[in-house]
């Protein structure tokens, strides 16, 4: 990681057919720095939970776990990296996995770059200007959003309905995923306990 | 080193040990209140169970599912006795004044009453009675002889057959009489002095939920024939204050609103709190199955001093009191068998502070008396009600002393210290009190304050800053050029 890849990832996001392009094909991605803006994006998201002003932010400061924030940001960024691969594989998509956590990472950034912001900025509002606040925080997410689907669209050369039909069965990769990963752990616990009991058997009886 | 290692550890056990109040475990029911986010949160009690007196103590025998109770000005206490076809009046201490069981009717025939389930007596000591299965309202004088008989009542509105089942009764001081009828949904019946129907008063908008609406779309004319109708609500209570504003409970299966404040007109004009959803309607989260499932059940109100108000539940039994602006204030009370509990709560009055419940099933009347935390609250709603803020202030603190979590009295120093213009401490309460509206408007006085204050330095500021730029452009940019 040095800065000409910092200086791409501000120029993917503000031309981001370009920048994704040649992410996918030039190879000018770095995967470690996707993975840090997504950890830096999940500290950016706690410390608008914890430090956003009063008004705009009613969060009981004994509820805002961060480990756990930042824990479930990841479990999510890699169900939708590893949803997203499941469905382009079968769809014809030419995005491989390593693009598809870098561009999915580099999408990350505008809440890293407006929650902070936002949150600082929300300190000096009162009531009625606090859609000044909520536009920052709105940005962000139309922002990021946007650039989640430009980036998939680019990397795995699809249409635009393509991709937006992509997305949808994505989401339902990630529903399915948690599902089997929540039927293996009860087998698995069951088959803990039923280990369990045989041993407990055999202790008793011999 | 182990001496040293066993005096941490049991210094560590001393002072991690919670400090438990144990005062309150006597108390047969829950002390609680909703904070800013809906959840519950104990309280200590606002009131106690200080008495219990059912008929059987009383020189007139036990009642019988008693339907209504009435305290006067003078503190008489009116039961209407259902069961037992009477009313029993009963002075402030408890002792049986008279029985009235019959009066002279019209044709100088003794007339008696038929499961009276309301009564009301207004300042000149009429009485009046809904004399429900006889389908009319009796209004005796103080001395028990027969004013006028309210009964029939005719209008274009009522269909001829229409039946007249007084439940509930109130008089406002007009002499109005205003009417709870059983089965009637279109509001409260309002008779004139000259016992003439005046018509129906604080109807009750039906609301039909989205989901309702989208399966009537789909369901044919004769399944939308066999549906429930979609109809209001009927009244449960009533009462009325000094300016004639008529308070009335009514069902709301929904948890939404449970009590109106009607002004003459019949218009609702009751304050909610604007931060508190569901705020008018008892319990603000209950479970929907089960034991003691569903939406408070409000059966009756009563305003006290002050503009506070106080609600019956009948399904929880618990007594919940507002102020004017709709603030939750307190809640005490519960279903049960122990003392101070209810089995069937039907009415509820106060008296000089003290909260007077009666109960249809076990056929007596609670009496509550307010503690230190619940005269304190009282007291401190009551001055802000009169204006008097900075007293109101000392008070708060008192109750802050007694429930350190107390989101109204964070909020009511807060209130103070802004209309006395220290709008710092103002931020401080005010967010403690989770009182956002308020606070947003003692922070922007603050930050106008700042700003004032700190004009000259940001003008300086802005001012040098431009000069700086002006001055040194022609130098930066040759100094640029010479870079590149």
């Amino acid at each position: 990681m040095n800065i000409d890849d910092i200086k791409f990832l501000f120029y993917t996001i503000t031309h981001p057919i370009n920048g994704f392009y040649e992410i996918r094909h030039h190879g000018k991605g770095n995967i470690k720095l996707s993975l840090l803006i997504v950890f830096l994006s999940g500290a950016a998201y706690c410390i608008n939970r914890r430090y956003a002003s009063f008004i705009v932010n009613p969060a009981d400061p004994m509820e805002v776990n961060s480990i756990l924030i930042i824990f479930s940001m990841f479990v999510l960024f890699f169900l939708f990296c590893l949803g997203n691969w499941s469905v382009t594989c079968l769809m014809n998509g030419e995005g491989r996995m390593q693009d598809i956590i870098t561009v999915t990472g580099y999408s990350l950034l505008p809440i890293l770059l407006m929650f902070i912001p936002a949150t600082l900025f929300s300190q000096f509002v009162a009531a009625d200007e606090q859609t000044f606040y909520y536009l920052l925080i709105n940005i962000a997410v139309i922002w990021g959003a946007l650039l989640v689907i430009c980036s998939n669209m680019v990397i795995h050369n699809y249409t635009l309905t393509k991709e937006l039909k992509t997305l949808i069965l994505t989401l339902a990769a990630m529903v399915i995923i948690l599902f089997i990963i929540l039927l293996f752990y009860t087998m698995f616990q069951q088959l803990a306990e039923f280990i369990k009991s045989i041993y407990t058997e055999l202790i008793f009886r011999v | 080193m182990k001496r040293y290692l066993i005096i941490i550890i049991a210094a560590l056990v001393i002072l991690t040990e919670p400090l438990t109040v144990y005062a309150e475990e006597t108390l047969p029911y829950d002390t609680y209140i909703y904070d800013y986010k809906g959840k519950v949160v104990h309280t200590p009690a606002a009131y106690i169970p200080s008495k219990t007196v059912s008929g059987k103590e009383l020189s007139c025998g036990s009642f019988k599912s008693p339907q209504d109770m009435f305290i006067a000005d003078d503190g008489t206490i009116y039961v209407a006795d259902t069961g037992n076809n009477r009313i029993v009046v009963l002075s402030n201490d408890m002792e049986v004044l008279r029985i009235i069981d019959s009066f002279i009717g019209d044709s100088n025939k003794k007339d008696t009453f038929n499961a009276p389930s309301g009564v009301c007596c207004t300042d000149d000591g009429d009485l009046y009675i809904a004399d429900t299965n006889n389908k009319r309202v009796v209004v005796l004088d103080g001395s028990g002889n027969l004013v006028k008989i309210i009964s029939n009542p005719q209008s274009e509105v009522l269909s001829s057959n229409f039946d007249f089942t007084p439940l509930k009764v109130a008089v406002d001081y007009a002499g109005r009489v205003y009417v709870i009828s059983s089965n009637v949904y279109q509001g409260i019946m309002a008779f004139n002095q000259n016992s003439d129907f005046m018509g129906y008063f604080g109807t009750i908008n039906v609301r039909i939920s989205l989901t309702q609406i989208f399966w009537r779309l789909f369901s044919t004319k004769e399944q939308r024939a066999r549906q429930l109708q979609y109809i209001p609500t009927e009244f449960t209570g009533i009462d009325i204050d000094n300016e004639g504003f008529v308070y009335a409970t009514n069902f709301d299966s929904t948890g939404g609103q449970a009590v109106r404040m009607l002004n003459p007109k019949g218009i609702d004009v009751i304050k909610q709190n604007p931060s508190g959803r569901r705020s008018l309607s008892g319990d603000v989260s209950f479970s929907y199955g089960g034991d003691y499932s569903g939406a408070s059940e409000i059966v009756d109100v009563k305003i006290q001093e002050n503009g506070i108000y106080s609600l019956l539940d009948c399904n929880r039994g618990r007594i919940f009191s507002y102020d004017s602006e709709g603030n939750l204030l307190y809640i005490f009370g519960g279903m049960g068998t122990q003392e101070g509990t209810f089995n069937q709560p039907v009415a509820i009055e106060s008296y000089h502070g003290l909260m007077y419940a009666l109960d249809a099933s076990r056929n007596a009347i609670f009496v509550f008396e307010p503690t230190e935390y619940g005269s304190y609250i009282n007291e401190a709603v009551g001055l802000r009600y009169k204006g008097d803020q900075t007293k109101a202030v000392e008070i708060w603190k008192k109750v802050l002393e007694l429930d350190s979590n107390n989101e109204m009295a964070y909020t009511g120093i807060g209130k103070s210290y802004l209309s006395s213009g220290d709008n710092k401490q103002a931020m401080y309460y005010l967010k403690m009190g989770m009182n956002k509206e308020y606070y947003s408007i003692a922070y922007k006085r603050y930050r106008n304050e700042l700003l004032r204050a700190n004009l000259g330095w940001i003008l300086t500021a802005v001012l040098v800053s431009f000069l700086i730029y002006f001055l040194f452009k022609p130098l930066i940019k040759s100094r640029i050029r010479r870079i590149r």
